[in-house]
């Protein structure tokens, strides 16, 4: 299903146009995610879209490098901890949990030369978790469904 | 027989909703129960407090950020559930 297809035009389409824009649009989304429509799961959701239209043109054997399935599962759980994260370290500063209000951000306003209040700084935090957690999920999803991941197992390390 | 009675029911869920929503406040009002208590204070806290100007994003990660986060352990959970359904190759250590 997510073999090689060798064309000349759909690779030039693929790897030159549309996976480099979709990538600037899936950061511009999560990035501007505070100002305009977007966050988090819009992001992830387009980027994951990027790397499997990778994965179904270039086939899974040259486009699986760069984002291999052992890697995404990894990426998924760190998401999910940098929210966790996210939520904790504001009890250190006098705060409830997920209440980023008393988080420092001092140091990054003068460092950025950039007013930003300690929950809009929480909010961006928790929006990269979200982006990161979703993103590698939507992949693992497709690569396991397409198995896929299980030739990746057989000449690797895989499990004992 | 039983289509008949089909038709009966379907019927007449759809005449109670109808007959229902004709209740049911304008989608913009302002008076309406569901914008009276929290959506303002939403929109005011938004602008005072966190200072962005999309109060989509303050609600969804800050004021219910315990919801957000549930979300994302459900969207990890389907990961993970996929993955131990549909892996192969898997040895036992008997």
């Amino acid at each position: 299903m997510t073999e090689r297809h060798d064309s000349l035009i759909l690779h030039f389409i693929v790897r030159v146009l549309m996976v480099p824009f979709i990538f600037l649009f899936g950061m511009y989304v999560l990035i501007h995610g505070e100002a305009s429509p977007g966050g988090g799961f819009q992001a992830g959701a387009i980027v994951a879209a990027a790397i499997i239209l990778g994965r179904l043109t270039l086939g899974h054997d040259h486009a699986g490098n760069r984002f291999p399935t052992r890697l995404l599962i990894w990426l998924s759980s760190i998401g999910v901890g940098i929210y966790l994260v996210a939520g904790i370290v504001p009890l250190f500063f006098g705060a409830n949990y997920l209440d980023y209000s008393q988080l420092p951000v001092g140091w990054f306003n003068d460092v950025a030369q950039h007013h930003r209040t300690g929950r809009a700084m929480g909010i961006f935090i928790v929006e990269i978790g979200v982006f990161v957690a979703v993103l590698s999920t939507l992949v693992i999803l497709y690569d396991y469904l397409t198995e896929r991941s299980q030739e990746e197992d057989a000449d690797g390390d895989a499990h004992d | 027989m039983t289509k008949l009675l089909t038709l009966v029911l379907v019927v007449g869920t759809v005449a109670l909703f109808a007959y229902v929503s004709a209740d049911l406040p304008d989608r913009a009002d302002p008076h309406a129960p569901a914008n009276e208590h929290l959506a303002g204070d939403f929109i005011e806290l938004t602008e005072k407090e966190i200072e962005i100007p999309n109060v989509v994003s303050a609600i969804l990660a800050d004021f219910r950020s315990y919801d957000t986060l549930g979300e994302t352990f459900v969207i990890f959970t389907a990961g993970i559930a996929v993955l131990l359904v549909l892996q192969r190759g898997y040895k036992r250590n008997d």
